[in-house]
């Protein structure tokens, strides 16, 4: 997040993209209401209704993978309604010219042809986002999974330069990380391209400066991504993978041939807090700590460096991250691993982490700290690029709008969505193990828009069998219309029914992220069950 | 005397163990105290406002874990009320607890809307109890579809996380009402509405000790001392009952208690 997550109670106007932020980031939507409360308006693009829905201004329910389309059009007509920041666009950025020019024919007419959403709402949009004081971006998966997923996020930072709403208090452009330490992860350097603080691995001065701290040699070529891992292991080329706190089986698009590329590692281990999909297909599985029973930091999606004290100790032979990360290297004759805690880690992070150099335990406390914090006296960053961006001047990046790369046809009519709902958590290797959660959203279900049920004859609470050009599997239809005419929604927590065995592995060209979120998919109804469908009918009457 | 000196005059009388917090990395949180660390309970001052637990509650899970043992608490009003509106309920034995009574500061005592944020024992001490609002006369003031829109918006944002009723001090039943799923369908964002806060409004009703930790732990801002304020003061009001004070049980509870046995359906 370029802001902090206490200003988006301050903003004016709030974007929010591709994010369910309600189910599954909780508190931040809490600020969101907040937001709304004191008067900022709320303009939503997804093509489901969300829990904010009821609250916001406008909510844009554009066709899955739009999102480029629309927000360039709403760009090009601020910038023909010279609605832009000059001032800003002046002084802080470049490639003005060139952005304009890439907009030339994103008109709100062929915008709203593409996603579906009238030209006058387009408009509205457009005219709201560019006169707000205070204009934040909240984005989340909905907009990144897809095989635009960079475009996307250039576009939003696009958007935020074009209208001066970026390193100001309230205005920014701010992912939402999907677990608690993304983040920090990240700042590690558990990338494939990067050594910790975002060096490029091919950034030669860099690599240098990490070779003689560690004394090795790093190679100058990125690593593979997880897809990339996958397709490796299927052609016989994976010898050895070391797999930590992933339920990969469940998680990656197409299951099968996830599943099949493991069986064919000649030596797996994985490493987690519970028994999974994954860990059963392990030569060797590591019981881990979870966070209770560890101690170390978490930085969170909005860079705040938190500590987390050890509450109880592990249970059986379970041992915390760190230690069977150094007691590994050390079978492995690796050195420099030999830290005997958390903290000990911590003041190396701080040494080649320029954004951490004056962070420490002690002034971590219990409110944490944001960074950059580049010296003991620095008092941490609640929102990012005030006086200039970290390369200068920030730079536009014009982009063309792509389609998504599977499209309904007559054999597979409908768009396939996955995401996840508010009382389970990703492949449910937790939160399914809770009795209270699981009472919740114990079954497997597919939303279908009340006429597509009527199309294909299916009632709430019927067993269906959704299948696309992958797999199949057969679920409970929840008939609602949170989800459009000609486009269905599955969770992906539940094994006994798993998103991933349909979604499709189209990866976006740059930073390789499977479009989880369109694929073609079709619907046959299986034997009725007579359960009741879930429907809040009182709001509905009011 | 401060509370330090108190605890350890507890436990020389023969308590097993004193609850309050202790300062663990900077945070507040719920400590038994024996003689073994009661000389590391900390100063009643140097536990943050913002840091409450319901100690009454865990108070009661220790009773009935440890069924001779005696224990003192270190006590705000409003887990004092806690503790009297629990033993009406059977939920803690009285007679196996020591209370020793603190006073909340005045900054708390404006954010929580309290009227009496003071053990018992300080009463005398204390300036006169002032009437608070708990923002009812401003919802009140709104036309009634103002208000019905007011109410709904406010349930419309709910997240089913269950702190209010995980949180709060008086929600001690195994099977709980919120969670049937002929009142209140699982599963679904946001939960019935108004059903939901409607039932835990009515189990309040007769029993809120107006503690405001419901409202603390919302994360999405639901004014429930408000809520909870309106149906304590109907009860106060029609029913002359104020829970959390010596003496009588709730007229609720006596209509359970009383009129539904079997003895009275026979005849």
């Amino acid at each position: 997040m370029t802001n902090s997550i206490g200003e988006i109670s301050r903003a004016s106007l709030l974007l929010v993209v591709g994010s369910n932020t309600t189910e599954n980031h909780t508190v931040i939507s809490g600020k969101i209401i907040e937001a709304v409360r004191n008067g900022a308006e709320l303009i939503i693009i997804d093509p489901r209704k969300i829990q904010l829905s009821q609250i916001s201004s406008m909510h844009l329910r554009n066709k899955p993978g739009t999102d480029v389309a629309l927000l360039c059009a709403m760009m090009k007509l601020i910038i023909d309604e010279k609605l832009h920041d000059e001032n800003f666009i002046g002084e802080r950025t470049e490639g003005f010219e060139e952005l304009k020019a890439s907009l030339g024919n994103c008109t709100s007419a062929w915008a709203s042809e593409v996603s579906g959403i009238p030209v006058s709402e387009i408009e509205k949009a457009a005219r709201l986002f560019a006169g707000a004081e205070n204009a934040s971006i909240i984005y989340c998966l909905g907009a990144t999974e897809h095989v635009s997923g960079t475009d996307i996020v250039r576009t939003l930072a696009n958007l935020s330069m074009l209208t001066g709403n970026v390193g100001k208090p309230s205005s920014g452009v701010n992912p939402l990380r999907g677990q608690n330490n993304v983040q920090g992860a990240c700042d590690m350097g558990a990338l494939p391209n990067s050594l910790p603080g975002y060096v490029n691995v091919s950034d030669d001065e860099g690599r240098k400066e990490f070779e003689d701290l560690w004394g090795i040699k790093i190679p100058e070529s990125p690593g593979l991504t997880v897809p990339e891992m996958i397709e490796q292991a299927l052609a016989g080329r994976m010898h050895f993978m070391f797999i930590m706190g992933e339920n990969t089986v469940l998680s990656e698009p197409n299951s099968q041939k996830v599943i099949e590329a493991l069986k064919n590692i000649e030596f797996l281990v994985v490493e987690d807090i519970m028994k999974t999909d994954t860990t059963d297909l392990a030569d060797i599985a590591i019981p881990a700590a979870c966070w209770a029973e560890k101690e170390g930091t978490f930085t969170s999606t909005e860079r705040r460096v938190q500590h987390v004290g050890k509450a109880v100790e592990p249970p059986g032979d379970a041992k915390s991250d760190l230690e069977i990360l150094v007691r590994l290297a050390g079978i492995a004759g690796a050195e420099g691993f030999d830290f005997k805690n958390s903290r000990e880690v911590f003041s190396e992070i701080t040494k080649v982490v320029p954004a951490y150099a004056g962070i420490n335990y002690e002034r971590i406390g219990t409110k944490g700290i944001q960074w950059p914090c580049s010296s003991p006296e620095h008092e941490g960053t609640v929102f990012l690029h005030e006086k200039k961006f970290t390369r200068g001047k920030g730079r536009f990046q014009p982009v063309k709008y792509r389609p998504p790369a599977e499209v309904p046809d007559n054999e597979f009519p409908y768009v396939l969505m996955t995401g996840r709902n508010a009382f389970q958590y990703h492949t449910g290797t937790m939160t399914r193990n809770s009795p209270s959660l699981e009472r919740e959203a114990m079954y497997p279900y597919v939303e279908i828009n009340p006429s597509d049920a009527q199309k294909e004859s299916v009632k709430g609470g019927d067993m269906v069998t959704i299948s696309t050009r992958r797999g199949q599997i057969r679920l409970r239809a929840r008939v609602t219309d949170a989800v459009c005419e000609g486009q269905i929604f599955i969770p992906f927590h539940y094994r006994e029914a798993p998103a991933n065995i349909l979604t499709s592995e189209e990866l976006d060209p740059e930073v390789k992220i499977p479009e989880l979120k369109v694929c073609a998919a079709k619907i046959k109804r299986g034997q009725s069950r007579g359960v009741r469908s879930c429907n809040n009918t009182f709001l509905n009457s009011f | 005397m401060s509370v330090k000196e108190e605890a350890k005059n507890l436990l020389g009388k023969g308590m097993d163990g004193v609850l309050f917090y202790q300062m663990k990395d900077g945070s507040a949180i719920p400590h038994l105290f024996t003689s073994k660390d009661i000389d590391e309970m900390p100063d009643v001052r140097e536990i943050p406002d913002s840091e409450r637990y319901p100690l009454s509650d865990i108070l009661s899970k220790l009773l009935m874990r440890f069924s001779s043992a005696k224990f003192g608490i270190v006590a705000r009003g409003c887990d004092e009320r806690a503790i009297i509106e629990l033993e009406k309920h059977q939920q803690i034995d009285t007679s196996r607890v020591s209370l020793i009574g603190f006073a909340c500061s005045p900054e708390l005592a404006k954010i929580c809307s309290c009227s009496k944020p003071y053990t018992e024992s300080l009463a005398d001490e204390m300036n006169e109890a002032q009437e608070i609002s708990r923002g009812i006369e401003s919802v009140e003031r709104m036309s009634t579809p103002a208000r019905l829109g007011f109410w709904l918006s406010n349930f419309s944002v709910c997240v089913k996380c269950m702190g209010c009723r995980n949180i709060c001090p008086l929600c001690f039943c195994k099977e709980c009402s919120l969670q049937d799923e002929d009142l209140v369908e699982s599963g679904v964002l946001p939960p019935s509405i108004p059903t939901f806060h409607l039932l835990r409004a009515i189990d309040m009703a007769g029993r809120c000790v107006m503690c405001g930790l419901c409202e603390e732990a919302c994360p999405a801002g639901i004014p429930l001392r408000t809520l909870y304020g309106k149906v304590s003061e109907i009860v106060r009001e029609e029913l002359g009952y104020v829970p959390g004070t010596r003496g009588v049980k709730s007229p609720l509870e006596e209509l359970g208690s009383s009129v539904g046995s079997d003895d009275d359906l026979k005849s």
